[in-house]
């Protein structure tokens, strides 16, 4: 399923310190167009509740999951 | 700004304005004592940025909507009407003070400028312009106490991996069952943070120790308290009190994060269970020797910081130093330390706002310290304090390793 998505940006977040993953994604997302699907890499546990949370509130869809090793990969669509 | 937004507003500033606050408002006979204790006018010296300089900016809008004389002779006097230039004055106000409370503390009359600021920040929400960062985040964790049971299975997965991080780090003991999870009957609740880092430390010397213990479903940092939002802040607290109700513990510990430590220890009311920062629970397991250290074995110069919602405004001030004398060979204490430790300017949320320059500027008088400690590590026992202090150590390129508590005790177990 992933690997028909494309991407077109990819966020590095792996070891930041809270909160910025959410942070950093939802300023990302502010400046992409409609449509467009971001790809957050990271290795925090919390990212899996904070990012479904996170897109929930702000009108956006998480597409895909993805773990390979301990890196967590949120494929993030803007819907608004 | 419309008329009957102001409306709306003034009566939004009335329905915030408790009688201590209205005390505060009155009190003040702006001595201008507070300049020097704030560690952002200490950075940055302008009058905005001093504790009274703050708190102008509200008791100006007080005085011309609730005093006589800002309504009968605006023109006298200091009054200020609510605008869009007043709002920008507000924004500034609120989220250039971390909460530290350094200021009250040197106030003659204990005036609590950050309680003050209470009502810039309500202001600024009725307004919809408080800081976009931190409504996304409070948001966010209001919707995960809704709807956590969709998010447990993926949190759930990726916490087995973490157990397998876990039994390494305990010398290879079977991974199964080391981060115990919805535990019914557990002693303790420990609550982490979003980071692995804060999960994996801490469940090393809980298992260490032989605690009866599980970890929470959700992040101990409360985003509401710092928008200034006190149903958001309640109900992000009560996510953990009621899960710790549901499991029945008699105790709730909570990570290195000063706000998450003060909050349900003293804005929520009693609880039956205890609340504890994980650094007085490393410091009792030590005491109990139910674990020991590598004693002495840190050579390098170490300091402490006071995170200032865990020592000012939480009392925790012995525990992390004797842990770290205990650790550390030469240990040396800031000056001022304790109640009059300098914050680092982190707080209040600010890490999480686009300020990095305003930060570093405002982080020198923590620079200052640090410096004149000679010291090699920083330790501290709040993720937002590390987080700046990095940002510090960056700002002015220097020679230092930041660190966190619960982190040196994990790798220095003996």
């Amino acid at each position: 399923m992933a690997e028909d998505i494309k991407a077109d940006i990819t966020m590095d977040l792996k070891g930041m310190k809270c909160p910025l993953p959410v942070v950093k994604v939802s300023q990302q997302v502010k400046k992409m167009r409609v449509g467009q699907v971001l790809v957050a890499e990271t290795t925090d546990p919390g990212a899996h509740a904070d990012f479904p949370a996170w897109a929930k509130t702000s009108g956006n869809e998480i597409v895909s999951t993805v773990r390979e090793g301990d890196v967590s990969k949120f494929f993030i669509k803007k819907l608004k | 700004m419309d008329n009957e937004k102001r409306k709306e507003l003034i009566g939004l500033m009335k329905t915030r304005l408790t009688r201590p606050m209205r005390y505060y408002l009155d009190l003040c006979t702006r001595c201008g004592l507070c300049y020097d204790t704030c560690h952002v006018f200490y950075g940055i010296p302008k009058k905005e940025y001093s504790p009274v300089g703050r708190a102008e900016v509200v008791r100006r809008i007080f005085k011309k909507y609730l005093r006589p004389s800002g309504k009968l002779f605006p023109f006298w006097g200091d009054s200020k009407e609510i605008d869009d230039h007043s709002m920008d004055e507000l924004l500034d106000a609120a989220f250039s003070c971390t909460a530290c409370r350094r200021c009250m503390v040197h106030c003659p009359f204990a005036i609590d400028t950050p309680f003050l600021l209470g009502i810039a920040k309500s202001l600024l929400i009725g307004n919809e312009s408080a800081p976009d960062e931190l409504s996304i985040l409070a948001d966010g964790a209001v919707e995960k106490g809704k709807s956590i049971d969709e998010f447990k299975d993926g949190f759930r997965e990726v916490i087995k991996d973490l157990e397998k991080e876990v039994a390494v780090k305990l010398g290879g003991v079977p991974p199964e069952g080391l981060i115990p999870m919805d535990k019914a009957g557990a002693d303790i609740l420990f609550v982490g943070l979003s980071g692995a880092h804060s999960i994996v430390h801490p469940a090393v010397i809980l298992n260490s120790a032989g605690a009866n213990w599980t970890l929470s479903w959700f992040e101990a940092v409360n985003f509401g308290a710092f928008l200034g939002d006190p149903r958001k802040m309640d109900f992000i607290a009560n996510r953990i009190i009621n899960e710790a109700k549901a499991l029945g513990v008699k105790e709730v510990v909570i990570v290195e994060c000063g706000t998450a430590y003060r909050i349900p220890k003293y804005l929520m009311g009693p609880q039956p269970f205890k609340v504890s920062s994980i650094v007085e629970v490393i410091h009792r397991f030590l005491s109990e020797g139910k674990i020991k250290l590598n004693e002495k074995t840190i050579t390098d110069p170490v300091t402490y910081h006071d995170p200032c919602q865990l020592g000012r405004n939480g009392g925790v001030y012995e525990e992390p130093r004797e842990i770290l004398s205990a650790l550390a060979a030469d240990f040396r204490d800031m000056t001022p330390n304790r109640k009059y430790n300098w914050c680092c300017g982190g707080g209040g949320g600010l890490v999480a706002l686009d300020n990095e320059e305003f930060r570093i500027k405002s982080g020198k008088a923590k620079y200052d310290q640090i410096v004149a400690t000679g010291a090699k590590i920083v330790v501290s026992a709040c993720e937002n304090c590390i987080f700046q202090l990095d940002t510090i150590k960056a700002g002015y390129s220097m020679d230092v390793e930041m660190k966190s508590l619960t982190e040196l005790v994990a790798e220095n177990l003996a």
